[in-house]
């Protein structure tokens, strides 16, 4: 545990470190998306990984917390900043509601309305043109010009969301997620109010999705239905995050995110202009791929497979700890 | 063991980054222009044409000497349709390869966020095919646009409606994105300002595969005029599925991009014939080199082409137009020569000025064309027609019932 704590320390100040080492505002731009993905992944988790209930619909956090930074510029002429005190209580007062009707579904059931929920938030966003401008979309120019103050606050928010993911983990209500997840009933006979605590992990989870929204908006200064409240690039993509990095582990998500940003962009890029153009026409093909691959080889994860990854490189024995 | 092992391989990964961020960058003798395109995804096809245009261009350009001897050099990079993905690109071409100025933009959230990255950085960004009015209405001076607004697609549609169909009764159908439902309200504004009745204005998903509900409802409220703006499938679909419902208004009328399209001749059969459109250009239009443009293009490259390309492949005579008369590769300069720009091109002049409420915004006009027996052809305004209007239409008989 010490050198664990030794590694996430050091790793932690490295990443401090960074943008004052390299200036490219294109590399400190790829680290903020990583560390929006890695909230949104770590919160997924939280829900899917621990306590069992898989979301296909954390768009709905996402897109609640943007629009509500962006809302209240454009109605209110108030600072998006706010938007970022209210962004995570605002997903978490539409994740009361979410709950209330998707929680009394279980497993693939819940899975298939919180995908639902996702598409009719979408789509009241997309109608109701008075209060979000609709297809147009809502943009602010952003108040920073230099992207260090977005850096550090996107570290802070990521670094917050697991130290708080990891801390639940620890605590009782940890313990309550996991024996919802591996038995709702028993969990039920032990005297757990399953219900409660399958609230707690949802409303947790959807205050840093909503976090992570309302920071998009400030940073990105620009939002339309389609970009937030995307069934494929944010419900599906905090699952893949999840799933490559390794569900129901505290850094999987976050090494996830780093994978699927990075490959999105190597590819997208075409090796960074070493490799010929039509590369990164491949880049969906090779997510596919990946996914499939971690998906048969590789069920927890990298951060959850990671001795069976060493063994296949160094061919040595690794003792699970 | 394992825990240091990550750390390895993170660091690896890292510094592969670093590495890739110490590259040297602008090779002398050559001058950079970032190019935002879309090709992966939805939008791929439009992207890939304008992609062949500007290749096009530029290499014409680079043959007749470049840049007042330098050589143009465009890195074109894929936005894959999403606006955050648009803004990476938009970050590396400023940041990493340094570029002096940018082209592109083809959707306009994309467009429209890569717009927001340029003014911060005050690099100029010349649009040629991004549509929303905001892109040029939000006081922003690097940004510069060739192609109308799209609140302006429709006035040829405009002068052909008041002039021939004189119609009572409009439906509108239009696709759900910003191009979509933009265009739908500013057609509907039109027909409220020459008093017609808008009997249905819908909106749907592109990307669907069955617009039969939304069609019967149009034959129900039996419109004068159908108005739909699509992309190349959904138009295709739309016309085919009403074709099969034989619903038959006095004219379809398509709001440019899908309807020009070859595909939608090529999807639609029969069901696309005498179906009139908007467009922003046709290669029959009367200015110096667009039936050459048209023709080595459909050499090159097998297909036909439409005023996508078209505006690609002006935008860069615009650029090396540009950056021949710029005093030097500063930002300012380069500004400075893009206001001042005045020239002739396959898509018509191009002069950038501010009207009403938009910003350096080039006026270019707008044409109505129409499916005749297999053919695009010009028809409005009529003095340029490449044939006479074909009104009114027996769609039943057209169509082979």
């Amino acid at each position: 545990m010490k050198k664990g704590n030794l590694t996430v320390g050091i790793f932690a100040l490295l990443l401090l470190l960074f943008p004052l080492v390299v200036r490219s505002s294109y590399y400190q731009h790829l680290l903020i998306i990583i560390f929006i993905w890695v909230i949104i992944g770590s919160s997924w988790n939280l829900l899917a990984g621990y306590a069992g209930q898989v979301s296909f619909g954390h768009a709905i956090f996402f897109g609640v917390g943007a629009y509500t930074a962006g809302i209240l510029v454009t109605k209110l002429g108030v600072s998006a900043w706010w938007g970022m005190l209210l962004g995570g209580f605002i997903a978490m007062a539409v994740a009361l509601f979410v709950g209330w009707v998707c929680f009394r579904l279980r497993g693939p059931y819940f899975a298939l309305a919180t995908l639902a929920g996702g598409e009719i938030f979408r789509l009241i966003a997309i109608n109701w043109e008075s209060l979000t401008e609709g297809m147009v979309g809502i943009l602010i120019i952003p108040t920073f010009k230099s992207k260090l103050p977005y850096y550090y606050l996107s570290f802070g928010l990521a670094a917050a969301c697991i130290l708080a993911i990891h801390l639940i983990m620890r605590s009782k209500w940890g313990y309550y997620f996991v024996s919802i997840r591996e038995d709702q009933d028993a969990a039920e006979s032990m005297g757990i109010n399953t219900n409660r605590y399958k609230n707690i992990a949802l409303l947790v989870s959807a205050f840093f999705t909503g976090l992570a929204g309302a920071f998009y908006m400030n940073y990105m200064g620009f939002i339309d239905p389609d970009v937030v409240f995307s069934l494929h690039y944010i419900s599906i993509m905090a699952i893949l995050v999840g799933i490559v990095g390794g569900v129901a582990t505290i850094m999987g998500p976050a090494v996830g995110a780093v994978v699927m940003v990075g490959l999105q962009e190597t590819f997208r890029s075409s090796f960074f202009g070493l490799a010929p153009q039509w590369v990164s026409e491949g880049h969906a093909i090779v997510f596919g791929l990946l996914v499939i691959f971690v998906i048969m080889f590789m069920a927890n994860g990298i951060v959850g497979d990671w001795n069976k990854i060493s063994r296949l490189f160094w061919r040595r024995k690794a003792v699970r700890t | 063991m394992k825990k240091s092992l990550m750390l390895w391989g993170l660091l690896l990964a890292l510094s592969f980054f670093l590495v890739g961020g110490s590259q040297p960058v602008q090779a002398s003798g050559t001058i950079k222009v970032g190019i935002v395109l879309p090709l992966t995804g939805k939008m791929a096809k439009f992207g890939e044409m304008e992609k062949q245009s500007f290749e096009m261009a530029l290499a014409e350009i680079n043959a007749a000497g470049g840049i007042n001897g330098k050589k143009l050099e465009l890195l074109i990079e894929d936005t894959t349709g999403r606006p955050e993905v648009g803004r990476s690109v938009a970050e590396k071409l400023i940041t990493k390869d340094k570029v002096v100025m940018i082209g592109g933009g083809y959707s306009s959230s994309v467009t429209y966020a890569v717009a927001g990255v340029c003014q911060q950085n005050q690099v100029p960004f010349l649009v040629n095919t991004g549509s929303a009015d905001k892109i040029t209405s939000s006081g922003w001076d690097y940004i510069y646009r060739l192609n109308p607004p799209v609140s302006k697609y429709a006035s040829a549609v405009e002068s052909l409606l008041t002039e021939v169909i004189k119609p009572k009764t409009v439906a509108i159908l239009h696709e759900n994105s910003l191009f979509g439902s933009k265009g739908a309200k500013s057609f509907a504004k039109l027909c409220k300002k020459f008093g017609y009745q808008v009997v249905l204005n819908e909106g749907y998903e592109n990307g669907g595969i069955d617009y039969k509900p939304v069609l019967i409802k149009v034959k129900q409220k039996n419109p004068d005029i159908i108005y739909m703006i699509s992309y190349v499938m959904d138009a295709s679909l739309l016309m085919k599925q009403a074709k099969e419902l034989k619903l038959t208004p006095k004219m379809f009328i398509g709001g440019a991009a899908g309807f020009t399209m070859p595909e939608f001749r090529e999807n639609a059969g029969k069901a696309s014939e005498k179906v009139i459109s908007a467009t922003l250009w046709h290669q029959i239009l009367p200015f110096p080199g667009a039936m050459d443009y048209y023709k080595k293009f459909k050499q090159r490259f097998h297909k036909d082409v439409d005023y996508h390309g078209a505006e690609a492949y002006s935008a860069c005579y615009v650029i090396a137009d540009v950056l021949k008369r710029t005093k030097s590769l500063k930002n300012t300069d380069i500004k400075a020569a893009l206001a001042a720009t005045d020239m002739m091109t396959v898509f018509g002049p191009v002069k950038f000025t501010t009207w009403g409420k938009l910003k350096n915004q080039n006026k270019a006009n707008t044409y109505v064309v129409q499916w005749i027996d297999g053919k695009l052809e010009l028809v409005w305004p009529a003095k340029l027609a490449t044939k006479p209007l074909v009104y009114p239409v027996d769609w039943l008989q057209t169509w082979g019932y």
